[in-house]
C-alpha cells in the first residue's frame, strides 16, 4: 500500500509497563493478558490517515530492563516519535521517567515528539500515580500526556495518532527536514494527497488496522 | 528424521490404559487426528518427571490431551497394532465415513413426484455415482495420508527407542571416551532422546566453576535472608525483576506462572544466581534459559548447568552487556553472512537491518523463546555438542530458510519475520541447511572469522 510519509516511533519505559501490549492493541486490536517479555526489540507497523494523507507508522518496541538501556540508546536514532510509558500502578516506573527522558533527549534528534503515557488506567483500584502527577510531569517537560489502557483499548488509538499528528504539524511548519532520514521521516512512494475515500481533515485509522 | 521431532511420543506413561479397542471409529479417528498433529513442545520428559505418580490415576481432560498419542503407540507396541486396526477399517466399502453425506442422496424418486424420463434418470444416476466415487477417493486419500504419518511416527518411535538404548548402554557409561567419537556425534546431531537429554546436557555443559548443590542451597538461603532484611538494593531490584518475569516466561506452558508447579523453583534458581553472581545480577533472557534447563533437570543440577552456561564466552559477553565483545560477535556473524548468503547480506545492508536487531533474542534465550520448544530443544542438544558457533550457524540457517521472502521484503517485514518466527518453521529443513553450512568447513568458519576479526582489532 502506498503512503505519503513513513514515521519511525520508538516505545520506551520500564519493564512490565505494557509497551508490547500497547503496540499489540494498536496494530492488532487485541489484548494478551499474559504477554511474553520483550528481549532486544520487536516491531509493529500500521497505516493511519491524517489530513487525508496515508501515513505509515513503523514502531520499534524496546526491552525495558535497565540492563538494556545501553542497547536501547542506539535505537533512538532516526525516530520521529517516542511513546514514553509508565505504569500508573507502579510508582517506581513513574519515578524513572526523568532518566528515560534524559536518554531520549540525548540520543534522538531534537525535534522528536515525545508522548508521555500512563498505562493500565483500567486498574483504578491499584493506582499509585495520580493523573495530575502525570499531567504535571508532562507540562514541566513539554510533553503530550495521556492515560491509556492496553486492556480496554482506551486512548490507545489516540496516543499513537496524536503523536503522528504532532509530527505531521511539525512537517507542515517546516520544523522537520523531511529529506533528512535521520529525523525518522521518510517520504512515501506516492507523496500526494491520497485517494478520495479517506476522510479529509480529521485523523482516522485505516480499515481494520491491518499491519502493513 | 530427527529423533525428537515428536517429543510426546516417548513418554513412558499412559493415562489411557483402559482405552478400549472397541471404541467407535469416530473417536478412534479423532484420537488419530490428535496424534497426527505436529508436535509443539518438547515437554515429554518434563511431564514424565513432574507427574509420574499422579497420572496413573488421573483421567482428566488435560492428561488425555497430553498423553493420548503415547497411549496410542503403546497399544501399538503391545501387539494390538493400531496401524493394522486402522487398515482393516479403512477399506472404502466397509467404512461408513468414506461415503459421507453424499451417501444420503436417494437413489430413486419419491412416489408422489412425477417420474423422470429414463435419460434423465440415467444421467442423474451417473452423476450420483460420480459424486460417491469422488467422495470415496477423497476420504481414501485422507486415510492413506494419515496412515503414512502414523507409520512415520511409529518409525520415529523405533528410532528413538534404539537411540535411547545406544545412549544409555554404550555412550553414557563411557562418557569421556565416547563423547568425541564420530558415531556419537552423528547420533547427537539428530537430537537427544528426551529421557537422556538432561543428563547429556549436564555432562556436556560441564562444571568448570565447581558449583555444588550445597552452594546452590547456600545462595538460595542468602537470597531469601537478604530479601527479608532488605539489605542490598541491587538484589532487591533484581528480585523485583525476576518476580515480574516469571509469569512472562513461556506463558503458554502455564507451569512457570503464578500457581504453576515450577513458579517458585524458577524464582529460586534465578534469585540464587543473583546472589552467586551479584556482578551480573538478573538480566532478562535468563528466565528462559533457566526454564529450559528446569524442563530437563532437577533444580540444583539446573543451577549448576545454568551458572556454567552463562560462563561460556557468548552468553558471558551478552549478559554482562560487554558492548565491545558483542560488537565483535555481530561483526563475526556479518562476515559469515556475507560469505554464506551474499544477497541477503547486501539486501540487509541496503535496508539498514543490522544483525543485532534479530540476533539479540536468539542469543539471550538460545532460541528457546524464538523457536517451537521441540525444535529449540534440538538446537540446545547440538549447542551442547558444538558450542557458541552453532548459535550463529542456526541464525544463518534461519535466514537461508526464509531467503526468498526476505529478499522481497522491506525493512519492517523482514524485521517482523525474524523477530517473530513462524510457528510452523520447518525444523528438519533448517537442520539440513545448517548441516550443509558445516559440511564444507573443516574448522568452523565462524570461529575463523571471529579469530580473524579479533586479530584485526588487536584483541588477541
Amino acid at each position: 500500500m502506498s503512503y505519503a510519509y513513513l514515521f519511525k516511533y520508538i516505545i520506551i519505559g520500564d519493564t512490565g509497563v505494557g509497551k508490547s501490549c500497547l503496540l499489540l492493541q494498536f496494530t492488532d486490536k487485541r489484548f494478551q493478558p499474559v504477554h511474553d517479555l520483550t528481549i532486544g526489540v520487536e516491531f509493529g507497523a500500521r497505516m493511519i490517515t491524517i489530513d487525508g494523507k496515508q501515513i505509515k507508522l513503523q514502531i520499534w518496541d524496546t526491552a525495558g530492563q535497565e540492563a538494556f538501556r545501553s542497547i536501547t540508546r542506539s535505537y533512538y536514532r532516526g525516530a520521529a516519535g517516542a511513546l514514553l510509558v509508565y505504569d500508573i500502578t507502579r510508582r517506581d516506573t513513574f519515578n524513572h521517567l526523568t532518566t528515560w527522558l534524559e536518554d531520549a533527549r540525548q540520543h534522538s534528534n531534537s525535534n522528536m515528539v515525545i508522548m508521555l503515557i500512563g498505562n493500565k488506567s483500567d486498574l483504578e483500584s491499584r493506582r499509585e500515580v495520580k493523573k495530575e502527577e502525570g499531567e504535571a510531569f508532562a507540562r514541566e517537560h513539554g510533553l503530550v500526556f495521556m492515560e491509556t489502557s492496553a486492556k480496554t483499548a482506551a486512548n490507545v488509538e489516540e496516543a499513537f495518532i496524536n503523536t503522528a499528528r504532532e509530527i505531521y504539524e511539525k512537517i507542515q511548519e517546516g520544523v522537520f527536514d523531511i529529506n533528512n532520514e535521520a529525523n525518522g521521516i521518510k517520504l512515501g512512494p506516492q507523496h500526494l494527497p491520497s485517494n478520495a475515500n479517506t476522510p479529509s481533515g480529521g485523523a482516522s485509522a485505516s480499515q481494520g488496522g491491518a499491519c502493513c | 528424521m530427527p529423533l525428537n521431532s515428536n517429543p510426546h511420543s516417548h513418554t513412558s506413561l499412559s493415562s489411557l490404559s483402559n482405552y478400549s479397542s472397541s471404541t467407535d471409529f469416530t473417536e478412534h479417528t479423532n484420537s488419530l487426528e490428535r496424534s497426527c498433529e505436529p508436535p509443539r513442545f518438547g515437554l515429554a520428559s518434563f511431564w514424565t518427571r513432574a507427574f509420574t505418580r499422579k497420572t496413573d490415576n488421573d483421567h482428566s481432560a488435560a492428561s488425555w490431551k497430553l498423553f493420548s498419542r503415547t497411549s496410542f503407540f503403546q497399544k501399538s507396541r503391545s501387539g494390538q497394532s493400531s496401524c493394522s486396526s486402522l487398515n482393516s477399517s479403512s477399506s472404502p466399502t466397509l467404512n461408513p465415513r468414506s461415503i459421507g453425506s453424499t451417501g444420503l442422496i436417494l437413489h430413486s424418486r419419491p412416489s408422489f413426484l412425477p417420474a423422470k424420463c429414463p435419460e434423465e434418470e440415467l444421467h442423474h444416476q451417473i452423476l450420483h455415482h460420480k459424486l460417491l466415487e469422488e467422495s470415496q477417493r477423497r476420504e481414501q486419500t485422507k486415510l492413506q495420508e494419515k496412515e503414512k504419518r502414523i507409520e512415520e511416527l511409529c518409525k520415529q518411535e523405533e528410532q528413538v527407542a534404539a537411540a535411547t538404548k545406544i545412549w544409555t548402554s554404550e555412550i553414557l557409561p563411557q562418557w569421556e571416551i565416547s563423547r568425541k567419537l564420530r558415531k556419537t556425534r552423528d547420533l547427537w546431531w539428530q537430537g537427544l532422546p528426551p529421557s537422556v537429554r538432561g543428563q547429556v546436557w549436564k555432562l556436556s555443559i560441564g562444571n568448570d566453576l565447581n558449583v555444588t548443590p550445597e552452594l546452590f542451597a547456600l545462595c538460595l538461603e542468602r537470597a531469601k535472608e537478604k530479601l527479608i532484611n532488605c539489605d542490598g538494593v541491587g538484589l532487591e531490584s533484581s528480585v523485583e525483576g525476576i518476580k515480574l518475569d516469571l509469569s512472562r516466561t513461556f506463558p503458554h506452558l502455564g507451569i512457570f506462572q503464578t500457581g504453576g508447579p515450577y513458579h517458585n523453583v524458577l524464582g529460586d534458581l534465578l534469585s540464587a544466581y543473583v546472589c552467586f553472581r551479584p556482578d551480573i545480577g538478573y538480566v532478562q533472557g535468563m528466565s528462559f534459559l533457566a526454564a529450559t534447563l528446569l524442563l530437563n533437570l532437577e533444580v540444583s543440577d539446573a543451577f549448576i548447568s545454568f551458572s556454567n552456561l552463562l560462563n561460556r564466552p557468548l552468553l558471558h559477553a551478552f549478559f554482562r552487556l560487554d558492548h565491545a565483545k558483542m560488537a565483535d560477535f555481530y561483526a563475526g556473524f556479518e562476515a559469515l553472512l556475507k560469505s554464506q548468503l551474499p544477497k541477503v547480506y547486501s539486501h540487509f545492508l541496503a535496508l539498514n537491518l543490522t544483525p543485532d536487531l534479530y540476533l539479540q533474542e536468539w542469543i539471550y534465550t538460545l532460541y528457546s523463546r524464538s523457536l517451537p520448544l521441540d525444535l529449540a530443544s534440538r538446537v540446545w542438544d547440538v549447542y551442547c555438542r558444538d558450542g557458541d558457533d552453532l548459535i550463529f550457524r542456526i541464525a544463518i540457517g534461519i535466514l537461508k530458510l526464509y531467503e526468498s521472502t526476505l529478499l522481497e521484503s522491506d525493512f519492517i517485514h523482514s524485521a517482523q519475520l525474524l523477530t517473530n518466527l513462524p510457528e510452523d518453521i520447518d525444523g528438519i529443513k533448517l537442520f539440513k541447511i545448517v548441516e550443509q553450512i558445516g559440511a564444507y568447513q573443516e574448522k568452523s568458519r565462524f570461529t575463523q572469522m571471529l579469530t580473524h576479526h579479533f586479530k584485526v582489532k588487536g584483541h588477541t
